[in-house]
């Protein structure tokens, strides 16, 4: 965890001095790191939540002898519809108009929020009961409800605590899991006639009653998805509270957003995700509610919304679909590799600054917000790859934050003179034996003796101080190997001497 | 936005991101994730319906599955339950058996003369929903609720308790079955709603403690008929 290190010594000279962490949006990541890292309660939070979920999405994987076969599936799935993914919309759109609903395009977050708050308006609804979304966190849907004077309430359990408590999800699937029982039991106080007691199930009990009532009087639902079949124009919405049923169930409109690259070709795609996401996201083989939601109800059904309406949204996802970081577009959310990654466990959820977190976070909100303004997030990550090993569609998300840091150098220091003119010369000695024999003979004759005790370097000069600033860098052998071999080869097989091999200290 | 302008630009951005596509192994079968249900199918799903939380009984016939039902019904006080038209419903006699316990069945659906407010609150105050299923998958102990006239879906979803009656020949093995079975809805009526139901109402939000209930049904019950 070398670069949370970094981030966290950083954070200290950053504290000392003012910085105006208002100037830029996403700043925090340094300062908010360190807070997380000296709460208590949140270690506790974010420990609990790698012994459980992310043993259990081991555990799963494990004990299911497809589940490679069907995550390299799902993979392939997504990689080939991506292709073609303006085919698969339009297949998409023609079959959502043929069981009676309307899809609308998103170019923007702006522009969701408008189509969303107009149907609103159009229909005459005036309160809204949501089921968990990202993408609606994304676009910032809530306030903007609420600014039109639409009551909006949050109805996935951690979602309402967390609308209640005024905050923002600090992850993927367990919104809440920041705070403590105490905590959600003062919360939920406020809007109780008596203070509850911090007891999980009472407080269960005491959101299912409040938010019962508020099913039953919403004119509208609004729910992301998790996938959108093409073929069927099935909006699918995975849970295990069955909130999303209530939700698309009772109010009379349901709007659903999705990023456009939720849509698989063929309802037969489904079962391979399905047979992958909860068991990464929980480590439950199916989520407790799947619900396959294609249109109004139809003529002679009871129950379902007399609307249908489906939302698609670009906001920069066309501009990562052409790109290198395309790979990141295959995510479906699941929030395995938060639970897998040190990094995240370390620092939670509100650390990123971003609505997405943890390493997919990392990747994410620097695509969508901007990549100068959350520079510290592609470094956050010690590259580790758990979080790759836990992904259902195999994301190389190590790979992808290289990338990101490629370009932040880019776009942060140019291809600098003086790092380019190192980088040549470099070449130059690697590609010219007497070059590289001369390089090596002074490094171990001039560094490796002087340091032969440590073998590190506590400290190294101008722009390289970067390095030794916060750890230290291995100092060249005293002898290079060719030295030795031309000694000892003869007396081979044998171990070499210790302290000829510079690595190894962790 | 302008919808062809919108399409255009996933066009564009699709193409540009051919060059960006990952290798996989296009070799991998739909066969390799298959798991099935065993030799024995409904036992493979009692088995998955209990891990996820289920109470689950598996019963000779159709006569000892309304058995089962009535003891359900006793066990929670029930006096209203809401339950599917449907031919399963209809062929084990489950409406006569609960009217000669005095408990009151209603149909999830509206009733003649009904308005939408007094629909909402007769189905909120119902005890028991009873209900049969379009499937049954071994593999994942799942339920498959299709919404068709008569089968509403919130018999499953309002009261407390959903008791689902299964007969032998709903049980598929697979998922994968599952769908296959879906496939030939697909083109012509295709319901506005189905639903997959793997357990009781469950939340982990507070600490990842395991509460369940917190919207729907606390009681999750599946009675099977093997025969
Ligand atoms: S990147 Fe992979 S592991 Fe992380 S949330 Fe997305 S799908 Fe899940």
């Amino acid at each position: 965890m070398a670069d949370l290190d970094t981030v966290a010594r950083e954070s200290t000279s950053h504290d000392g001095g003012a910085v105006d962490f208002r100037a830029r949006e996403h700043h925090e990541f340094l300062v908010a790191s360190r807070q997380a890292l000296e709460s208590a309660n949140l270690q506790l939070a974010l420990a609990r939540l790698g012994d459980t979920l992310g043993q259990r999405n081991r555990d799963a994987y494990a004990a299911y002898a497809g589940s490679a076969a069907m995550r390299e599936l799902a993979r392939g799935i997504k990689d080939r519809t991506l292709a073609e993914l303006d085919q698969h919309l339009e297949a998409l759109e023609a079959s959502v108009r043929r069981n009676g609903g309307e899809v609308h395009y998103a170019a923007d977050a702006a522009d969701a929020r408008a189509i969303v708050l107009e149907l609103l308006k159009r229909r005459g609804c005036r309160s809204v009961v949501k089921s968990k979304s990202m993408t609606t966190e994304e676009i910032h849907l809530n306030p903007a409800l609420q600014a039109a004077g639409i009551e909006t309430v949050e109805s996935d359990f951690g979602e309402y605590i967390i609308q209640l408590a005024g905050q923002r999800p600090s992850h993927l699937v367990a919104p809440a899991v920041h705070l403590t029982v105490g905590e959600v039991a003062e919360v939920l106080s406020r809007h109780a006639p008596e203070p509850l007691p911090a007891d999980a199930t009472a407080l269960a009990q005491f959101a299912r009653g409040q938010l019962r009532a508020k099913f039953a009087a919403a004119d509208a639902g609004i729910t992301g998805a998790n996938f959108a079949v093409a073929e069927t124009g099935t909006v699918v919405v995975v849970e295990n509270e069955g909130n999303a049923r209530f939700t698309t169930t009772l109010p009379r409109v349901h709007i659903a957003i999705a990023g456009i690259e939720k849509v698989i070709p063929r309802l037969a795609d489904l079962p391979v995700f399905l047979k992958i996401l909860a068991r990464a996201a929980t480590g439950q083989t199916m989520s407790i509610y799947t619900s396959l939601l294609s249109g109004p109800r139809r003529a002679g059904q009871a129950n379902g919304p007399e609307e249908f309406h489906l939302v698609l949204l670009d906001n920069g996802r066309t501009r990562i679909l052409e790109g290198p970081l395309r790979e990141s577009l295959f995510c479906i959310r699941c929030g395995a590799c938060l639970n897998a990654c040190p990094v995240y466990r370390a620092v939670g959820g509100h650390a990123y600054g971003g609505v997405y977190a943890g390493p997919i976070g990392a990747v994410l909100t620097p695509l969508y917000d901007g990549l100068t303004q959350n520079e510290h997030l592609p470094h956050a990550s010690s590259l580790c790859g758990a979080c790759q090993a836990a992904c259902p569609v195999k994301i190389a998300i190590p790979e992808l934050l290289i990338k990101l840091r490629d370009r932040l150098h880019e776009a942060q220091h140019g291809s600098g003179m003086l790092e380019s003119l190192a980088y040549r010369t470099w070449g130059v000695l690697l590609r010219s034996a007497l070059g590289y024999r001369v390089a090596t003979w002074l490094a171990s004759r001039a560094l490796g003796r002087s340091q032969a005790s440590s073998r590190w370097l506590r400290w190294l000069p101008g722009a390289l101080g970067g390095w030794t600033s916060s750890r230290d860098f291995p100092a060249p052998a005293r002898e290079r190997f060719r030295d030795w071999w031309r000694r000892e080869g003869d007396r081979a097989p044998a171990t070499p001497p210790r302290g000829l091999d510079s690595g190894g200290r962790a | 936005m302008n919808r062809d302008v919108f399409l255009k630009r996933v066009r564009t951005a699709a193409a540009a991101g051919r060059s960006y596509r990952v290798t996989t192994n296009d070799r991998v079968e739909r066969a390799a994730g298959y798991v099935g249900g065993g030799p024995d199918p409904i036992a493979r799903f009692a088995e998955q319906a209990t891990a996820a939380g289920g109470q689950v009984d598996v019963v000779d016939d159709p006569a000892a599955g309304v058995a089962r039902l009535l003891q359900i019904c006793a066990q929670h006080s029930a006096r209203e339950c809401i339950a599917w038209d449907h031919p399963l419903v209809d062929r084990w006699s489950v409406r006569a058996a609960l009217a000669e316990r005095g408990i009151s069945v209603a149909s999830a659906g509206v009733l003649p003369g009904e308005d939408a407010a007094t629909r909402r609150r007769r189905l909120l105050s119902a005890d028991v929903g009873v209900t049969s299923v379009g499937f049954a998958a071994a593999e994942t102990g799942s339920l498959a609720m299709i919404d068709d006239g008569g089968c509403d879906t919130v018999a499953s979803l309002l009261p407390p308790v959903h008791v689902a009656l299964v007969s032998h020949e709903q049980v598929v093995a697979d998922l994968f079955d599952l769908f296959d079975a879906l496939e030939s809805r697909k083109s012509a009526d295709w319901p506005s709603s189905v639903v997959f139901i793997t357990g009781p109402s469950k939340t982990g939000d507070v600490e990842l403690k395991l509460t369940t209930g917190v919207h729907g049904p606390k009681h999750w019950h599946v009675i099977v008929s093997r025969s």
